[in-house]
């Protein structure tokens, strides 16, 4: 049994469907539903919430004029006051001993508070990085002796890091062999085809060295900086951060992205547990690969 | 399998990837824009600022200076008689709204993107940490539902996680459980629960952000603000009835409002997917469910 129809048989998976759904989509999915259970009734009672999504969807489309908003409210409401003093005939002196006054440096003050706020945000924005397409050809090579439970675990990790993170090439290396090379692959000079993975070379080198001495991930930002990139020669030479991930100490996982810094503190550590969970499935197969080895020599 | 977990808790903050903080004790503010070059590179962020005191989030500052100025023009107002000129209540006026509208910033600031950290998850109180699974499932199952809970609890704002895979259940985390009765009438209560609430027929997922405490089902502990659904759902065979079908769902629950950012849900989903590849693999194989 081909291990991918395991997967070609779930319904193909697009994280951006079905997320969020506002419970205003509730009656549509009491009249299709057919079970005649009471939680439709208790689920769509609901309702209030689609106001407040409202408000959060306004402000996500329109981020940059919100930011600048306070800015501009408070700008107008200090312009207001002086004009609201000149046209009254009051002196422009800043002092507290009428009523007026007072009133009108309250006002001042909240109007200050709300340019300083609008200048915060603004700082706070953060920048967009563009995405950069891999330069390569798509690969898809999976070692063909594995367990099918472990081939879909595999896919099941490729799958996941695709559509989630900005990862668009992933090797795997366990036990001294490519066991997974898939996505995006450097193209090969001489026939078009993806540059497959040395792994005894890619072991002496000090990269998986490095990672390996420390045991912990090591997340390479901004990959055209690295000095050691010349040893991931299977990844697009313009892929932009690199997440390598030690499987226990017997292998890595090589994990490639198409945006500098694309790789969040919550997709790192998502990746260190799932590096774990591949690292305890592969060492049950163990003697699965081991076989593969002593065929592949 | 009755490990619990030591310190579920991990607060997950999305780095602000431009400036850093600076840290000031006074409260002076003072915006220097003259060290900056061209107007496109101004550095803002000298404006940000904190006063050290723990547990005090300084985004909410213009919501105490919104109260604190609104309530002082109002005292203004009516504590030292004499007539009020038309100007004052101009000016009066316009101070309220402004006031009212600096109450309502740190709340729209909650939605910009690369904007404060979620509140970190509380535990509850009066409930007990559990981990319960069902008895009829094969060890692979186990050790993946015991990972994925732990993984969930770990790495969202969670604080108790379900997951219900073709009627079989495993908990992990605070649950309002009855106190004193063994796992199997835990697990018999909470399928009870469950059929109540109709969470077994669930198409799409549910997401609040924020439950009143009176809509909160009744097997959540006391304090759950969020609550993320995610169903597994696949396509069936070609000649079944319905498309698709239900396999089970993820339920995760936390005392933090909008606990889940989209990644988050994007990565719960993944997991959920994770099982939807083992039940599956199992269907193909087997044809008849989770071998024992």
């Amino acid at each position: 049994m081909e291990a991918g129809s395991i997967l070609n048989s779930i319904i193909p998976w697009n994280p951006k469907r079905s997320l969020c759904r506002k419970p205003s989509n509730f009656p549509r999915f009491v009249r299709a539903s057919s079970s005649p259970q009471s939680q439709e009734q208790k689920r769509g009672y609901r309702g209030p919430k689609p106001t407040r999504d409202w408000v959060a969807d306004w402000v996500r489309n329109n981020d940059d004029a919100v930011r600048s908003l306070p800015i501009y409210v408070g700008g107008a409401s200090l312009l207001a006051v002086l004009f609201n003093r000149t046209v009254s005939g009051i002196a422009p002196v800043a002092d507290a001993s009428s009523s007026q006054s007072r009133a009108d440096l309250l006002t001042l003050s909240l109007a200050v508070t709300n340019i300083l706020t609008g200048l915060v945000w603004l700082s706070i924005r953060p920048k967009s990085i563009s995405v950069v397409n891999p330069e390569g050809v798509e690969c898809r090579n999976i070692c063909s002796r594995l367990p099918d439970l472990v081939v879909s675990e595999l896919l099941w990790a490729w799958e996941s890091l695709s559509a989630v993170t900005c990862c668009r090439s992933l090797v795997v290396i366990y036990d001294s062999i490519c066991i997974l090379q898939i996505g995006m692959a450097a193209e090969s000079r001489n026939d078009g085809e993806a540059v497959t993975v040395d792994a005894s070379k890619l072991m002496q080198g000090s990269v998986y060295q490095g990672v390996m001495r420390s045991g912990a991930q090591s997340y390479l930002a901004n990959l055209l900086l690295y000095p050691g990139r010349s040893e991931l020669p299977f990844l697009p030479s313009n892929t932009q951060a690199v997440i390598l991930q030690p499987l226990g100490d017997k292998g890595i996982a090589i994990i490639g992205g198409d945006t500098i810094r694309g790789f969040t503190t919550s997709d790192q550590s998502w990746i260190a547990f799932i590096g774990e969970k591949l690292d305890a499935t592969l060492s049950k197969y163990a003697n699965a690969v081991s076989l593969v080895m002593q065929d592949g020599i | 399998m009755s490990v619990l977990l030591a310190n579920p808790f991990i607060k997950f903050k999305i780095p602000l990837r431009s400036g850093a903080k600076t840290t000031k004790n006074s409260i002076s503010i003072s915006a220097r824009l003259d060290n900056s070059q061209q107007q496109q590179q101004l550095n803002l962020s000298v404006l940000r600022f904190t006063f050290g005191i723990p547990g005090f989030d300084e985004s909410y500052l213009p919501r105490w200076i919104g109260y604190g100025f609104g309530s002082l023009l109002i005292l203004n107002h009516f504590a030292f008689s004499g007539s009020v000129t038309p100007a004052q209540l101009r000016t009066e006026v316009l101070g309220l709204s402004l006031a009212g509208f600096s109450v309502a910033l740190p709340y729209l600031g909650k939605f910009l993107q690369g904007a404060n950290p979620m509140d970190r998850a509380t535990l509850p109180e009066g409930a007990e940490q559990i981990f319960v699974m069902s008895q009829n499932v094969s060890d692979t199952l186990k050790e993946d539902l015991a990972w994925a809970t732990y993984v969930l609890l770990r790495n969202s704002n969670s604080v108790s996680v379900l997951i219900s895979i073709r009627g079989e259940l495993c908990i992990r985390g605070y649950w309002n459980s009855p106190n004193g009765v063994s796992k199997t009438q835990v697990l018999e209560w909470l399928e009870r629960q469950i059929e109540k609430i109709g969470l077994s027929d669930l198409k799409d997922s549910l997401y609040f952000p924020q439950i009143a405490d009176d809509e909160v089902w009744e097997m959540l502990p006391k304090g759950t603000s969020s609550l993320f659904v995610q169903p597994l759902i696949r396509a069936s065979d070609p000649n079944a009835k319905e498309m698709e079908m239900v396999e089970g769902f993820v339920l995760l629950a936390s005392s933090a409002r909008y606990a889940y950012s989209e990644k988050d849900k994007a990565w719960i989903k993944a997991i959920a997917y994770k099982f939807l590849v083992l039940v599956v693999h199992y269907n193909l194989n087997s044809g008849i469910g989770f071998p024992n």
